[in-house]
C-alpha cells in the first residue's frame, strides 16, 4: 500500500470522487471549470515542490523556473500553426527540461541550507529577466499560442483540449499521476536512501551514499513535474510570460505546501485547494483581501503546526 | 595472515590554522586486531578517526588502504572500500525503526539503490542484513521500535549495528562504550572481542579498563602527535605516557 496513512487514504477517496464529478455540475458554467483546472494544475507544481523540499529537504525558491520553462519551451518547440501531438510533445519538453534541470542541479546542489535558496532564488530570477528582456521570445508579453495541440493515441482521439471538461480531466489525470509517481518514488529503495539523506546527510554519507547524486536525480525529477504543471498551464490560457517564473510564484507554492503540510504530498493539494479557495472567496468580498488573506495564512500556520494534513491526522488517526 | 597491514597512515597531519591537532602520525593497523587509540583530551584522537574515514582531509601526510593511497577520497568511497565508522556523538535516524536504521546502512552492498519504483521492503537479503546486525548487537527486541525511543546506551548499540550492516572490514569505533551502564559496556566488550576475531578495528575510548583488556596494540596521542605504540604492557610501562595523563593534565585542560 503506498498510502500508508488513513486520513491519506480518506482525503484522495474523497477528492478524487468529488473531482470526477465536479464538471458533471458545472458543464454549463466553463469558466468555473476552467478555475478548476487551474487549481489542479497549481496542485501538480505544489505537490512537485512539496517533494522537494518536504521529503528531498532541498528548500528551493526558483522553482517557478521549471513551471515556466514548461511553457516556453512548448512554444519555442512547436511550429506556430500546425497542431502537434500533446504526448509526442510533451515527452521532448520533459526530456529537455530533464537535461536543463541536470545541469542546473549540478551547480546549485554544491550549495546546501540558505546558500541552496539563494542560488535556486538568483538562477530563476536570472531566466525571469532573460525572458523578460528578449525579444524573440516576447518580452513581458510572452508568446501565444495559437494551436492546442491534438492528444490522439495510435490514431484514437479522447480528449480535445478545446474544451474545457475534457482539459479538465486532463489536469486531473496529471494530479493522480504526479501523486502515484511521487509515492511510488518515495516509498522505493531510491527513496529510502532520499528520505535518510534528508533525515541524517551525515550520517547517510558515512554509510557509504553519495548523496549528492541522489538528491540531483530527485531535483531532476521535481522539476521535470513542474515542468509538466507549466506545460498545462500554457495550454489552458494559450500563452506564457515570464510571469510563470517569478519569485512569487515560488514562494506562493511554498505557502500552499507549508498550509497543506509540508511533506505529506497529499497535503500540497489541500493546501493549494485551501489557498485558492481563500482567494476567491477574499477577492470577491472586499477590496483589502491581500490583508485578508495575509492574516488567513499567518493564522493557519500559527495554529496548524503541520499544517492542513497535519491537523486532519490528528483528528482521524488512531 | 593475522599480521596483515591492512591500513597505514604515513606523516599524517592536520593543522588548524596554527594549531597543529595531529602532526606526523605514521601508524600501522593490523588485520584481525584491535588497535586501541587513547589520549588526553584534544589529543587528536578523534581528528585520527575522521581522516581515516573521509570526513577530514590531512593537511599532509598519506593514508593506504590495503597499499592504495586513498587520502583525498570522497567520505563515501572508504566506506565502499570496507571502511566503517561510528560516531561520538550518537549519529542515528531518530525519527525511523531500528530495522530501518541497519536497513538503510545494509541496502548500498546490495544492487538497487537507484531503483525508484521497487518497494524498499522488496529485498529480503536487506532485511536480513538489518536484522543480523541487530542481532550482532543486542537489540533483537528493538527491531521495531523508533530509535529516538530506545535508551541512550541500546542507541550507542544500534550506531555499531549500522556500521557492522555495511559490512565492513575496518572498524572505526569512536567511543562506542561513552554514557553506557556497565552491563551495556561489558556486552560490548565481549561483542568487540569477538568481531576482532574477523574485522580489524580501530578504537578510541576513555574506559582504560576496557582498553587494556581488548587491544591487541595500542597507540597513545598527546598534543597531537604519537607518543608510542606497543602492546599494552609496553605501554604501560613507558614513562612518557605517565607524564602525559598525570604531569600535564592541568596544561591540557587549559587547552581544551
Amino acid at each position: 500500500m503506498i498510502f500508508e496513512k488513513r486520513t491519506e487514504r480518506i482525503f484522495l477517496a474523497i477528492f478524487f470522487t468529488i473531482a470526477l464529478c465536479i464538471p458533471l455540475f458545472l458543464e454549463a458554467n466553463s469558466f468555473f471549470v476552467g478555475k478548476v483546472t487551474t487549481i489542479l494544475i497549481l496542485a501538480v507544481f505544489v505537490m512537485s515542490l512539496d517533494f522537494l523540499v518536504g521529503r528531498v529537504g532541498l528548500v528551493t525558491l526558483g522553482h517557478a523556473l521549471f513551471y515556466g520553462l514548461g511553457g516556453y519551451l512548448f512554444v519555442i518547440l512547436t511550429p506556430e500553426y500546425e497542431a502537434v501531438n500533446f504526448w509526442v510533445y510533451a515527452f521532448y519538453i520533459l526530456g529537455l527540461n530533464a537535461l536543463i534541470a541536470l545541469v542546473i542541479g549540478a551547480v546549485v546542489l554544491r550549495t546546501s541550507g540558505i546558500y541552496f535558496i539563494m542560488i535556486t532564488l538568483a538562477i530563476s530570477q536570472m531566466a525571469y529577466y532573460y525572458f523578460f528582456d528578449s525579444l524573440e521570445f516576447g518580452g513581458n508579453d510572452g508568446l501565444f499560442i495559437f494551436m492546442k495541440p491534438e492528444t490522439s493515441i495510435f490514431g484514437l482521439s479522447f480528449l480535445n483540449l478545446d474544451n474545457p471538461t475534457h482539459f479538465y480531466y486532463l489536469a486531473l489525470l496529471a494530479v493522480l499521476v504526479t501523486l502515484l509517481a511521487i509515492k511510488v518514488i518515495l516509498r522505493s529503495r531510491f527513496g529510502r536512501i532520499v528520505e535518510a539523506s534528508r533525515l541524517n546527510p551525515e550520517r547517510t554519507e558515512a554509510l557509504g551514499y553519495n548523496i549528492f547524486a541522489f538528491r540531483l536525480i530527485s531535483y531532476v525529477i521535481g522539476s521535470t513535474l513542474a515542468a509538466y504543471a507549466g506545460l498545462l498551464f500554457a495550454l489552458q490560457y494559450g500563452y506564457v510570460n515570464p510571469q510563470f517564473m517569478t519569485w512569487e510564484m515560488s514562494g506562493t507554492a511554498l505557502v500552499m505546501a507549508i498550509l497543506g503540510g509540508m511533506g505529506t504530498i497529499y497535503g500540497a493539494i489541500l493546501g493549494t485547494i485551501t489557498y485558492e479557495g481563500l482567494l476567491y472567496l477574499f477577492e470577491h468580498m472586499t477590496q483589502d483581501w491581500m490583508l485578508l488573506m495575509g492574516s488567513a495564512i499567518i493564522l493557519m500556520v500559527l495554529l496548524l503546526r503541520k499544517g492542513l494534513a497535519g491537523y486532519l491526522e490528528k483528528l482521524l488517526e488512531k | 595472515m593475522a599480521n596483515d597491514i591492512i591500513l597505514e597512515t604515513e606523516s599524517l597531519s592536520k593543522h588548524w590554522g596554527g594549531i597543529k591537532a595531529l602532526n606526523n602520525i605514521s601508524l600501522q593497523f593490523h588485520d584481525r586486531q584491535l588497535h586501541g587509540v587513547v589520549g588526553p583530551n584534544g589529543a587528536g584522537k578523534s581528528t585520527l578517526l575522521n581522516m581515516l574515514c573521509g570526513t577530514l582531509q590531512p593537511t599532509s601526510g598519506c593514508i593506504f588502504h590495503k597499499g592504495e593511497q586513498i587520502e583525498g577520497m570522497k567520505p563515501w568511497k572508504f566506506v565502499r572500500r570496507g571502511i566503517g565508522r561510528s560516531f561520538q556523538k550518537t549519529n542515528i535516524y531518530a525519527d525511523v525503526t531500528c530495522l530501518e536504521n541497519c536497513a538503510v546502512a545494509a541496502q548500498r552492498r546490495f544492487t538497487g539503490s537507484f531503483n525508484l519504483f521497487a518497494s524498499r521492503h522488496s529485498n529480503k537479503l536487506v532485511r536480513e542484513a538489518a536484522e543480523k546486525a541487530l542481532h550482532q548487537v543486542g537489540l533483537e527486541s528493538r527491531i521495531h521500535t523508533i530509535a529516538a525511543e530506545i535508551s541512550y546506551g541500546e542507541q550507542r548499540q544500534l550506531e555499531l549495528a549500522m556500521v557492522l550492516a555495511t559490512d565492513p572490514c575496518i572498524l572505526l569505533l569512536d567511543e562506542p562504550m561513552a554514557g553506557m551502564g556497565h552491563e551495556e559496556s561489558q556486552r560490548i566488550i565481549e561483542l568487540l572481542n569477538e568481531l576482532k576475531q574477523s574485522y580489524c578495528i580501530v578504537l578510541v575510548e576513555h574506559d582504560m579498563d576496557a582498553i587494556f583488556e581488548l587491544s591487541d596494540q595500542l597507540t597513545v596521542l598527546d598534543n597531537g602527535t604519537h607518543l608510542i605504540t606497543g602492546t599494552v604492557d609496553e605501554v604501560r610501562n613507558e614513562p612518557l605516557v605517565k607524564e602525559a595523563y598525570l604531569g600535564k593534565e592541568d596544561d591540557e585542560e587549559e587547552a581544551a
